[in-house]
């Protein structure tokens, strides 16, 4: 029992000098970042923090692993109802209305200073920005942004009699493509699908891919309207769920994020739709020659965008608002970004960073990174609302039930409209 | 149905009883043992093999190596020790003098206070995330490794589990103990705190592995590496828009969950022998 005691003591010790070893100086900024893409991302972004502290000795910054980003969020919100917000943090870019709501995080017009940071404001891609302003203020400055592109398999392509250097362009081509790339063994179990359209946890964002090629908007700007129960939300619908019921080119049921990258390296599936977060781990892991292309079109081309900004909280000092925008204008600029935009696969998000040597070098021997930032001009805000995690949670459990065959598409859409509505009808 | 049909019916099923009991015993054990045969398959092959079964495959450590390098897993080890050591001595001091109270004394409202420590067993955690945090602010503490275990301490579970134990020992020991002259402190040391022995056991058990598996609530209130334990690190691996490297996530897992698992292991014999033993009694 003393033992015990003593090392219990000893925790309290421990606990102590933790507790006291931050050290005060000029200024102080505490940092919380979200990890979505590998313990290698982690680690650029503190390369990247430590670069800037060092070329500026007045300023500390903290940074703070906080997880995934549903982690982070809660951390975040956790510390600022406890008093203690961060200074900045990067959380979802469809985050913003519910920091707008819990009065957290200020607007970057309220923090600059002059027209040379409103014209930094002003060149980022305009696709970015929907997501980072509302009634027009910014809340967000873009920075692990990504958008869903689809990759394929060149070799299975060639394999099965198509040109491996040309992609669906549509979607009936795509379920044409599917059945040629399907392969199925003696006993007629599937060795190879055609496509995989990931849809577990969040099947809205990739859903959102089909309903904006299918030219209809899931939300609208001011956050408090959706439009689950368009009947051409439901064609959308209906198509993802034909592609494993009917065409039988994509495996049926809730179909893993996580394992999607690995299956297409295996030959699991001939052509994935996943984020552009991948293209760095797909690039190094692949073992056969691959093409990234755009998301195949219905109506017109489309994929939501997605990914993380930039906040700026409000309760810190003055000091502390300016040292953290000047970290993030440094962070954003072009040589930064595009560093990072390597280093990950996100994509660099203002035009400028792709003219920087690193970058042009960078796609020139890689040239599937262009085709994220080609297809931003069809890009489309991903779906935010107010009390975002819970319309996202009705629209994902609706599209689960329908992927499921629990529910029909239209029965699932029109009970997630009803119930959407009910929460949103207080924001009118 | 009379009482003579049913003896008779149960004389008739105790074999097929044993035999469901074994089988399901294995089946069990089968289901609860598959991840760990998966993850020692996975963690000890290179990465192609994550999902192949092929008995040639080539063994390494270089997922182990990987992991390793991918967090300050030394100092979260140290950590998590810390935790779960300073945790369970709480608990143990907290909860045997709250339950030898609530057990042996009769003082008013004995029985409100009580209803109100069982309550907190209906009360999720996750819930006081947000009044935990302010509390701990309150008191200084965010980021550090007390912050993560305080809340934890006073634990309705440890209470209730050794005040129902307590109750069990017979009132003559505690004369005879009180005849040779102890203190209610002594009684409590020399008495009921022994005979409570495989209680201790079981709860600690319990206790470490939950505190020790603890995701949430240390992300939240920690932010340095001094304070956060092995399972902040872990969750490095798990970054899902990038695609689960399965090979470095069960190594990484085996490293984290190995020494509770070797612990277990070395130490079955006592922990089933002292739940006998309380079931003896």
């Amino acid at each position: 029992m003393s033992i015990l005691k003593k090392a219990g003591m000893l925790a309290g010790a421990a606990a102590l000098g933790a507790m006291l070893s931050t050290s005060a100086q000029a200024v102080e900024l505490q940092f919380f970042f979200p990890v979505a893409v590998g313990g290698k991302a982690a680690q650029t972004i503190e390369d990247l923090t430590n670069d800037y502290v060092k070329a500026n000795p007045d300023v500390t910054i903290d940074a703070v692993y906080a997880g995934s980003y549903q982690d982070t969020i809660t951390k975040t919100l956790t510390a600022v109802r406890g008093g203690t917000p961060p200074q900045l943090s990067v959380i979802l870019s469809v985050d913003m209305f519910t920091l707008i709501e819990e009065d957290a995080i200020v607007a970057f017009e309220d923090v600059i200073e002059d027209g040379a940071d409103q014209a930094w404001l002003d060149a980022f891609y305009p696709a970015f920005m929907d997501n980072s302003t509302t009634g027009g203020k910014t809340y967000g400055i873009p920075f692990q942004r990504s958008t869903p592109v689809l990759y394929w398999n060149k070799e299975a392509f060639a394999e099965a009699g198509l040109d491996p250097e040309t992609p669906p362009a549509n979607w009936e081509e795509q379920v044409e493509f599917g059945k040629k790339l399907t392969k199925r063994d003696a006993d007629g179990n599937v060795t190879q699908w055609g496509v995989r359209i990931p849809s577990s946890g969040f099947p809205y964002w990739l859903f959102q891919g089909l309903t904006t090629q299918n030219d209809v908007i899931l939300a609208n700007d001011a956050g408090n309207e959706t439009n689950f129960d368009d009947p051409k939300v439901i064609e959308a619908l209906q198509y993802l769920v034909d592609l494993s019921t009917k065409h039988e080119v994509m495996q049926p049921g809730i179909i893993e994020w996580g394992a999607t990258p690995k299956a297409f390296f295996e030959g699991q599936t001939a052509m994935m739709w996943t984020t552009t977060g991948n293209l760095t781990n797909v690039r190094e892991n692949a073992p056969f020659d691959f093409g990234v292309g755009m998301l195949p079109a219905k109506v017109r081309p489309g994929a939501p965008t997605g990914g993380g900004n930039f906040y700026i909280f409000k309760d810190s000092t003055d000091a502390q608002q300016k040292a953290s925008l000047d970290f993030i204008k440094w962070i954003s600029a072009p040589e930064q970004a595009a560093r990072w935009s390597i280093a990950t696969g996100y994509v660099a998000p203002r035009p400028d960073a792709w003219e920087t040597p690193a970058m042009k070098e960078y796609v020139e021997g890689f040239p599937q990174a262009k085709v994220a930032r080609d297809q931003l001009e069809y890009a489309v805000a991903e779906l935010a609302t107010y009390q975002n995690q819970r319309i996202t949670t009705i629209l994902n459990d609706a599209l689960e039930a329908a992927i499921t065959g629990q529910k029909d598409p239209k029965t699932a859409l029109d009970e997630a409209q009803a119930q959407a509505d009910r929460i949103l009808s207080a924001y009118r | 149905m009379t009482a003579r049909s049913l003896s008779a019916g149960i004389g008739r099923s105790v074999d097929y009883d044993r035999l469901l009991n074994s089988l399901g015993a294995w089946a069990l054990a089968l289901i609860w043992f598959l991840p760990l045969i998966y993850a020692l398959w996975t963690a000890f092959h290179p990465g192609e093999f994550a999902t192949r079964f092929d008995p040639l495959a080539p063994l390494t450590l270089d997922n182990f190596a990987r992991a390793w390098e991918a967090a300050p897993f030394a100092r979260y080890f140290l950590n998590t020790v810390l935790l779960v050591t300073f945790i369970l001595v709480g608990q143990f001091v907290l909860c045997t003098l709250a339950a030898y109270a609530f057990a042996r004394y009769r003082f008013p409202g004995s029985s409100i206070l009580f209803t109100l420590v069982l309550l907190q067993l209906l009360v999720m955690p996750d819930i006081l995330i947000v009044e935990n945090y302010a509390t701990m602010r309150m008191l200084g503490l965010v980021d550090t490794i007390a912050a993560i275990g305080l809340p934890y301490i006073a634990s309705g579970f440890g209470i209730f589990l050794l005040r129902q134990t307590f109750m069990t020992v017979p009132k003559e020991l505690e004369e005879a103990a009180r005849v040779e002259g102890a203190g209610p402190l002594g009684v409590m040391l020399k008495v009921y705190v022994p005979l409570a022995k495989p209680t201790y056991l079981a709860y600690g058990l319990v206790s470490v592995s939950h505190h020790w598996n603890n995701f949430l609530w240390p992300l939240i209130v920690t932010n340095s590496v001094e304070t956060r334990p092995v399972t902040v690190g872990l969750s490095v691996f798990s970054a899902v828009d990038q695609g689960i490297d399965w090979s470095i996530i069960t190594a990484a897992t085996l490293m984290t969950s190995g020494p509770l698992l070797i612990a277990f292991l070395l130490f079955q014999r006592q922990f089933v022998q002292s739940f006998m033993r309380a079931g003896i009694k």
